[in-house]
């Protein structure tokens, strides 16, 4: 079990540096030029080489990435050259919106998600199955973005019920900022929820025809009981997978939704990075988002063991 | 008759014009820009949402009225220039503060002139001519130039890459206080969400009538916020909704959706500039003047413009660089060199001019939706006279990159709003990216430069627009309006090329 995880955590530590070393060259031969897009379009050239020598961009790529690598083990992402400030703290300032949002359409898809996949199989056949296997694969082909715009036509600008865009002004309370996510919240949650019904169903159909269930029913167990605690016990590993994985896109930042919605969130920053060729946050958050994505998986794995007793490592 | 009166009066409140009520002071209000400022120091970049939001915060010893016409802001008095041109003396305004509560001096705008002179593009421009700034007195600082310049007045007046007042103890390259003398401080600043600012009590506004940029600054709000929404399509729901007071930068066609919502109303400014198509003099397949015309003479701008703007609403065909508002309109050299649209013509003068049939590159970004749709029309038209085309669709970061790069393009597109001196263009320079530097260049813009006579100054602008269309180092395609939009409660705000919201005021 230790020799398992201390083996993850070594591969852990290849994948991030593959990942550092693969977005910075990414990054670097990417033409652009944050100086040219700082300065703005009237800036003269002699301006534009002077700022790249302030940010140390006329330096050669083997010399910045050292300074790069050196500044990382450190724990230092480095400084935002359009923000100036930290890249850390400039990834702390979009991890709420991001994480709420996470929190958010993870609850909204499994609310919808959770108890139709398990009627649906349950009732294999049935008009519910038909109808939300049908609006499950017709949910799933959606953009959520497109949803987002759908969203907002309606209850933003036809019915004003909530703000098209924004995370609230200064100051805004906790239950404002929250009412500024619902409808991003509900587009991803909305599209999420189809691919963990799908799931959800496959799994339990998968547990509902095994043997103890079939012995749990000859012993006259309610049948309730047999779905909710037996069924739905076992059948939870897949479904917590596809859990895991939907968090981690969410987390790294829906990056289109978020967009649209004008959410200053981590896919905002990392859209925003880009179009700035603001290179440190680029790849901070980069670096970080891979890091999650890591963890998340190996959380998973570490939560099988703990759903599952017959998992070994 | 108490009850009669009572009538009357509420009568005459409901049919008086909402112009004529007095705008109430406090509120605040939204404003929805088109993205986050690279800096909130105006002095670093020429980038106009950087001046839009920092012209609250900073103010400069000059300004542009509504007429475009230099008008003293922190000065007293437009400058006192000597016979030569070459000695400007500023009066300043007394009971200047700063928002840290000192009094601005003359030390603090020659130290705010030296760091312009040293940092802002517009500030270097100026520096070549400049011998010494001094503070004569406390209330008085005088520029001395080596040879008279008669742009001085409007790049002291301009609000990016600014000639602001600063501190003389806050003069640090990479600004960290953001201290002015403008009607608004800087309160809080959350990158990519909000821009703060609130009402400076310890401001002084000029006497008079508003004009403009110029005049009076009445502060009527208690708060402005400018929020990014880089999203166009975002800004126009939000702008139908009522979410924002202000919204800058709208696609044209979401014209008619404005104008039938009911919390907000569109404003169009007319023109608000010109798309350009820049040409590379320096190197490449155009470097020859004649292969230069011959392009120019195969192009429709008819149909650029209208594949661009769809509507003469918001186009029109104009081949002087000024529009007709501005006291510099002249058609100087236009006859018969804009929107010719004859690719049989350009095609025998481009063989005649040996065109050996590389590829023109032309360099375009979808950053702004309209520049490609130009780009599209003018190479099936570059086509039909023969000439190969490449065209280059980038995203507008590596644009501004490629185009600083002599051997890499033949045509780059960019659009400008119209700048109250022709001085402040940037393609003039010979060092901006065209890199027009010809004996003709040279002397028409140094004589123009020079002149301090108003009068003898339009006229030899003109003789600048008439060596641009003889030589072509850019061609204007024509002028297009802006559109944004304002809720139908905001007063005291109307269409600019840089929106100012000092005299802004919300109806309750």
């Amino acid at each position: 079990m230790i020799r398992y995880i201390l083996q993850r955590i070594a591969g852990m530590i290849v994948v991030m540096f593959l990942v550092v070393t693969i977005v910075f060259v990414i990054v670097r031969v990417t033409p652009g030029d944050p100086a040219a897009v700082m300065l703005g379009p009237d800036a003269t050239p002699q301006d534009i080489a002077e700022l790249r020598t302030r940010l140390g961009l006329d330096q050669s790529i083997v010399a910045q990435y050292v300074f790069y690598i050196g500044q990382l083990l450190r724990g230092d992402l480095g400084q935002s050259i359009f923000l100036n400030m930290p890249v850390t703290s400039a990834l702390l300032d979009r991890a709420e919106p991001t994480f709420f949002l996470t929190i958010f359409s993870l609850v909204i898809a499994s609310v919808i998600a959770l108890p139709i996949g398990i009627y649906a199989a349950y009732r294999r056949g049935s008009f519910v199955d038909q109808a939300s296997t049908t609006i499950a694969m017709l949910a799933a082909s959606i953009p959520s973005f497109w949803l987002g715009l759908i969203l907002m036509q309606f209850f933003a600008v036809r019915f004003n019920i909530f703000p098209v865009s924004g995370y609230g002004g200064p100051g805004a309370s906790f239950g404002e900022r929250m009412y500024h996510l619902t409808l991003p919240a509900f587009a991803l949650g909305l599209v999420s929820s189809a691919l963990i019904l799908r799931f959800t169903r496959a799994s339990m159909l998968d547990v509902l025809g095994d043997d103890y269930i079939r012995t749990a029913r000859a012993k006259g167990v309610v049948e309730r009981r047999v779905v909710l605690k037996h069924a739905l016990k076992n059948a939870l590993i897949p479904i917590l997978t596809v859990l895991g994985l939907t968090a981690a896109v969410l987390v790294s930042g829906a990056v289109v939704t978020e967009t649209v919605f004008g959410l200053p969130g981590v896919g905002n920053l990392v859209v925003s990075a880009v179009l700035r060729r603001d290179y440190p946050v680029i790849q901070g958050a980069l670096l970080v988002i891979a890091g999650l994505y890591v963890l998340i998986n190996f959380a998973i794995d570490m939560l099988y063991l703990a759903v599952d007793p017959r998992v070994r490592y | 008759m108490k009850l009669k009166l009572a009538l009357l009066a509420t009568i005459a409140l409901v049919a008086m014009p909402s112009y004529l009520m007095a705008q109430e002071r406090g509120g605040v209000i939204n404003v929805a820009t088109v993205g986050e400022p690279p800096t909130l120091d105006p002095m670093t970049s020429t980038a106009d949402l950087v001046g839009i939001v920092t012209q609250h915060i900073f103010e400069t010893l000059y300004t542009f009225d509504a007429k475009w016409n230099v008008t003293p802001l922190l000065a007293e008095s437009l400058p006192e220039i000597s016979a030569d041109g070459k000695t400007y003396t500023i009066k300043l305004r007394d009971g200047i503060k700063f928002h840290d509560g000192s009094d601005m001096t003359s030390e603090d705008v020659v130290a705010s002139l030296n760091r312009w002179t040293k940092l802002a593009s517009r500030g270097k421009q100026a520096a070549e001519f400049i011998e010494t700034i001094t503070a004569t007195d406390p209330a008085t600082v005088t520029i001395q130039l080596k040879q008279s310049y008669a742009p001085l007045a409007s790049l002291l007046a301009f609000n990016n890459s600014a000639a602001i007042i600063l501190p003389a103890e806050k003069q640090a390259d990479v600004m960290t206080d953001f201290v002015g003398t403008g009607p608004y401080t800087l309160k809080e600043r959350k990158a990519d969400q909000y821009i703060q600012l609130q009402r400076f009590d310890g401001y002084k506004s000029r006497e008079g009538e508003s004009d403009g940029y110029g005049g009076a600054r009445h502060q009527y709000l208690d708060e402005i916020r400018f929020v990014p929404v880089p999203d166009p399509n975002t800004r126009v729901e939000a702008a139908v909704s009522g979410q924002y007071d202000y919204i800058d930068a709208l696609p044209v066609e979401s014209f008619d959706r404005l104008k039938s919502a009911q919390a907000t109303q569109p404003l169009v400014l007319k023109p608000f500039g010109y798309p350009i198509f820049v040409f590379n003099t320096a190197e490449g397949n155009v470097k020859n003047v004649e292969i230069r015309r011959a392009i120019r003479q195969a192009l429709s701008m008819e149909d650029m413009l209208a594949a661009a703007f769809g509507s003469t609403d918001f186009y029109a065909l104009d081949g002087n660089i000024y529009p007709s508002n501005f006291a510099w309109s002249t058609d100087a050299g236009v006859e018969g060199n804009y929107n010719i649209a004859d690719p049989e013509g350009a095609k025998e003068a481009a063989t005649a001019a040996g065109y050996d049939g590389k590829p023109i590159r032309i360099l375009t970004s979808r950053q702004y939706e309209f520049h490609y749709k130009m780009a599209q029309v003018a190479a099936e038209y570059l086509k039909l006279a023969g000439f190969a085309v490449d065209l280059q669709v980038v995203d507008w970061a590596t644009l501004t990159q490629r185009r600083a790069d002599k051997g890499l393009w033949d045509i780059y597109i960019t659009h400008s709003p119209f700048l109250p001196e022709p001085a402040l263009i940037g393609s003039l320079s010979p060092s901006s990216p065209g890199w027009w530097n010809t004996p003709a260049r040279n002397a028409a813009v140094a004589a123009f430069s020079s002149e301090v006579d108003p009068e003898k100054r339009l006229k030899l602008w003109a003789d600048v627009q008439k060596a641009m269309y003889d030589e072509v180092p850019y061609m204007k395609i024509g002028d297009f309006n802006g559109v944004s939009s304002k809720s139908t409660k905001l007063e005291g705000v109307e269409a600019s090329p840089w929106p100012y919201f000092w005299n802004a005021s919300v109806t309750k």
